[in-house]
């Protein structure tokens, strides 16, 4: 029937490209193979048990989880932010919107290069200002107690326009006879407006956005790779850079798939959850 | 409750006028309807009577105290939306409590858990209890209090706005077509407990709609909207029958007034479609007129020289009444004739017929839409009818 | 929300606190065009100006002579626009047969595609590296483009679409002799041109930008795409020259920059449009 030839190659390279590699991937992380070694045992459990007690991957577990609990409300408070300033007033609307999504949309590899040149520790922008401002300076990249939140501020930088338009696109869709509404009832102060109408009405898309920029900031590769590689002594070191390590440098394939496989249930729980909060949420609207 | 006035208001958005210069007086405890179609500014009016839109010119008094000043929560109007404009995320309870939440309350009295607990919140949260409980049983919506919006049917919406507005006790009642996004027998439904909710609670309404049967059935008086200014104000039955402008008299009333081209000689004969059908007193020169006859004026008879004369296109059974397309020589639309279905069955499309009118009823208006108000010469009663055999 | 007539003081409150934002977003790309048109004496002193006292072009052209840049250009045009071709092609037909046509299982397979949906291709990139392997293609566009040939969340944006276009249109297409093939390409895509806009958008960014995947399945600079492109180069350059370097960002960023630019309603609503489906 045409409908099977239509859909036929979809779902074939579907199958080969994703779900059977997908398979694949949870059944080398029960083996000890090395990318190009030519045998490989069953180990069972072995690789995973042996990721609790890493130093490195709990370090870098225990990174994400920071990296991201930082992040996260800071992209989506000052995203939310930006966007009600926006929507607030009548004029340069479209350029602010230009500006503030600009960085979302600029290559990563290249600004997280150009990111090096701020903070380069002596000709670099960053504490050029800071020095002459008379704050305190410092290797940004370089010192362990500063490289992971440098990089959390680049993710911030960038995924803040994410997060704006967004929301922007949330705020637009409120009905505006609701703020009349509030108006005549007696909300009519900025702040009574926020809490009566914009915040209760922009939670699934609050919702939404948590989880489209935690998937975002969670597979945080870029920056890691080319601005840190993890260091120093891992202490920027980020669950998806650990992963492409293990696998493709170290080549502990076997190893690197039972990160895979963690880093997939994560995900896959966030993704669920989103849905079902929003299926919960939808219900009483 | 109090008295409302609109004194000279004028309102442009950018270059488009909406509001011209619009004044009008609302009685206390009156029932008064904005009628008009879509675009003639009647909402814009009512929005700038509610202070969500600003005027250009002129000043809003409620209970004799000029409001422009004021902000919306502090001119003391209800408003009842087109869309209810329910808070979706509240239960029904709040989205009746939340007016009384937001003027007896501190802005700490009202914070969640906490502001429960600070003194002077129990009571007053109690006083707002009781008060939503009224409203919501005076509305049959008791059952409803803790559902959401939408949960609820459209009718059900509707009464939640209609509580949240009332639960205020305001000076006056501003409702947007609140009845058009419901069914027709929920509206017709509607209408009869609206106007007799208004008259319980002896409330200032003003009422915005462009259905004018609606704006019949429920006014003590009606003000009729064109183009950003009122055209008449008056009793739903003066409307009717002493429109003041050719654009009033079309607009109310269904069917629609027939209209007919005429001309007034200077001797104050006025033919239709060359035939003479009467003379009139005071004419002024000789010009064109428009002739106003309302449906249910004409009465179908045999055809003769004397009289006017149609070829019948349509018959319309209403079950108790009969309408009757006919188109006139002459006369660029056909008309409409509204008659008892009786003697109406023996009337067929094809036929050619006769039309009579008391000249007592018969409108004239002048080219520009002005209604000349004229007497007729002779009798004002009826010729006799005969009944088509 | 309906914006009111602000009064003065909210309004420069309002422009105060996005100027400082809109500053935070750009500086970034202010010194990076500073820095890029500066000699190499001024880079390497320290000094706060953003103009420079002379101005230099020739960062240019060492970026453009000591790198491919042009080809790293090359390479994402031809990667990126086959992929996005490739998968209209493949995923547009799917997703008709998954909304308008009877097919056998319809609905398992298409809960097959909204779990494929929940993996991110990071995780499979070493099966994938493995089956390139195999297959002979690495270092090779083909192993760019090949694994992105199916997208799940273009079947699904697709069939999301496909089905608010009545069924009478397919019918008559039908009647009209067009076989199911040309049903889909000559009236349900024209008729879900958004939905192919926010699509061939969100992919053109996420594919243009990707650096995981590349990194793994190319060697050759002649192949990079830019992302790969500009991390050769900087570890090329490796913390000296940043002159070169910023001007080699530069020609990089721009295309992407300009193009959004000129086409910005596209993109923004785009990207909402597919995101909120």
């Amino acid at each position: 029937m045409a409908a099977v030839a239509l859909a036929g190659p979809a779902f074939l390279l579907l199958f080969a490209l994703v779900l059977l590699p997908c398979a694949a991937v949870f059944v080398i992380a029960l083996t000890d193979w090395q990318l190009g070694a030519r045998t490989l045992h069953f180990v069972g459990l072995d690789n995973f048990v042996e990721l609790l007690s890493d130093p490195v991957f709990r370090r870098s577990f225990r990174n994400t989880l920071v990296f991201a609990g930082g992040v996260v409300p800071a992209t989506l408070g000052a995203g939310l932010l930006v966007a009600l300033l926006i929507e607030a007033g009548n004029s340069a609307r479209a350029v602010y919107r230009a500006i503030h999504f600009l960085p979302f949309m600029a290559t990563l590899a290249a600004m997280a290069v150009v990111w090096e040149a701020l903070l380069h520790p002596t000709i670099g922008l960053v504490n050029q200002a800071f020095q002459a401002l008379g704050l305190p300076t410092a290797n940004w990249l370089r010192d362990e107690d500063t490289a992971l939140a440098a990089l959390a501020v680049i993710s911030v930088w960038q995924n803040l326009g994410l997060a704006m338009v967004l929301f922007l696109a949330g705020l637009k869709a409120i009905p505006p006879d609701l703020y009349d509404a509030a108006d005549i009832d007696g909300a009519d102060e900025p702040i009574d407006r926020f809490a009566t109408v914009t915040l209760p009405m922009l939670g699934p898309v609050g919702l939404f956005v948590l989880v489209i920029v935690a998937l975002r900031v969670i597979e945080t590769f870029d920056t890691v790779r080319i601005l840190t590689e993890g260091g120093p002594a891992h202490a920027s070191e980020l669950l998806l850079h650990t992963l492409y390590v293990e696998s493709f440098d170290f080549l502990r394939t076997g190893y690197g798939a039972a990160m895979a496989v963690v880093f997939l249930v994560i995900v896959t729980a966030l993704t669920l959850l989103q849905a079902q909060l929003l299926d919960r949420r939808m219900h009483y609207q | 409750m109090a008295d409302l006035t609109i004194d000279r208001i004028s309102k442009s958005f950018g270059k488009t006028r909406i509001l011209r210069d619009v004044s009008l007086a609302v009685q206390d405890g009156e029932f008064l309807s904005l009628l008009g179609p879509s675009g003639c500014g009647k909402s814009t009016l009512l929005r700038i009577i509610a202070g969500l839109e600003t005027r250009d010119a002129g000043s809003i008094a409620i209970g004799g105290r000029a409001v422009d000043a004021l902000r919306p929560k502090a001119r003391d109007v209800a408003m009842v939306f087109q869309s209810y404009a329910l808070y979706p995320h509240y239960t029904v309870e709040r989205n009746i409590a939340l007016p009384l939440q937001m003027r007896r309350l501190s802005r700490w009295q009202r914070l969640p858990l906490v502001g429960r607990l600070l003194p002077g919140s129990r009571s007053a949260r109690a006083e707002i209890t009781t008060e939503v409980l009224g409203v919501a049983r005076a509305l049959e919506i008791e059952p409803l209090l803790g559902r959401k919006p939408g949960q609820l049917s459209g009718g059900q919406r509707q009464r939640v706005a209609l509580g949240r507005a009332m639960v205020r006790r305001p000076a006056v009642f501003l409702m947007d077509e609140p009845l058009s996004n419901l069914d027709a027998k929920l509206r017709v439904q509607m209408r009869v407990e609206i106007k007799e909710l208004q008259q319980r609670l002896g409330a200032t309404i003003v009422y915005v709609t462009h259905d004018q049967s609606e704006a019949m059935t429920m006014s003590d008086r009606i003000a009729v909207m064109m183009a950003g200014e009122i055209l008449q104000v008056g009793a739903p039955h003066d409307l009717y029958m002493s429109p003041v402008d050719r654009r009033v008299a079309t607009f109310v009333g269904s069917p629609p007034i027939n209209l007919l081209q005429a001309a007034l000689a200077a001797s104050g004969d006025v033919t239709v479609s060359g035939r003479c059908i009467g003379a009139i007193h005071d004419t002024g020169p000789a010009r064109p007129l428009t002739l106003g006859i309302r449906p249910e004026v004409i009465s179908v008879t045999q055809p003769s020289i004397k009289r006017l004369t149609a070829r019948v296109r349509l018959i319309e059974h209403l079950g108790s009444d009969v309408l009757v397309h006919a188109a006139i020589d002459g006369q660029a639309h056909p008309v409409i004739a509204r008659i008892a279905s009786e003697p109406a069955h023996t009337v067929a499309a094809g036929q050619t017929i006769g039309l009579e009118a008391s000249p007592g009823r018969i409108l004239l208006f002048e080219a520009d839409g002005r209604r000349l108000d004229a007497r007729w010469r002779g009798t004002a009663q009826a010729r006799p009818l005969e009944r088509v055999s | 929300m309906r914006p009111a007539r602000l009064s003065w003081a909210a309004a420069s409150a309002r422009h105060a606190t996005l100027l400082a934002t809109s500053l935070f977003m750009l500086v970034p790309f202010a010194w990076m065009l500073s820095l890029s048109v500066k000699p190499p004496g001024e880079i390497f002193t320290a000094t706060l100006a953003l103009l420079p006292s002379s101005w230099s072009f020739a960062n240019y052209g060492r970026a453009l002579s000591e790198s491919s840049i042009p080809r790293f250009l090359l390479n994402g045009v031809v990667v990126c626009g086959s992929i996005l071709v490739l998968q209209v092609v493949i995923c547009a037909p799917a997703a008709y047969a998954l909304a308008k046509l009877r097919l056998p299982g319809r609905d398992g397979l298409f809960a097959v595609v909204l779990i494929a949906l929940l993996v991110p291709h990071q995780v499979l990139a070493l099966p994938l590296f493995v089956l390139c392997h195999w297959l002979g293609i690495l270092d090779s566009y083909a192993a760019l483009i090949l694994p992105f040939v199916v997208s799940p969340f273009g079947i699904f944006l697709f069939r999301q679409f496909f089905k608010t276009i009545p069924d009478d249109v397919v019918h008559a297409a039908r009647l009209d002799g067009l076989s199911e093939g040309g049903i889909v390409f000559t009236i349900m895509l024209p008729m879900a041109l958004p939905a192919v806009i926010a699509f061939g958008t969100i992919s053109i960014a996420a594919h243009w930008n990707d650096l995981f995947w590349p990194l793994i399945a190319v060697n050759s600079e002649q192949l990079m795409p830019p992302p790969l492109g500009v991390m050769a180069f900087r570890n090329d350059e490796r913390g000296s020259d940043f002159g070169p370097l910023m001007a080699g960002a530069t020609v990089i960023v721009a295309p992407l920059v300009l193009v959004f630019l000129a086409a910005q309603r596209w993109f923004i609503d785009g990207l909402t449009m597919g995101a909120t489906k």
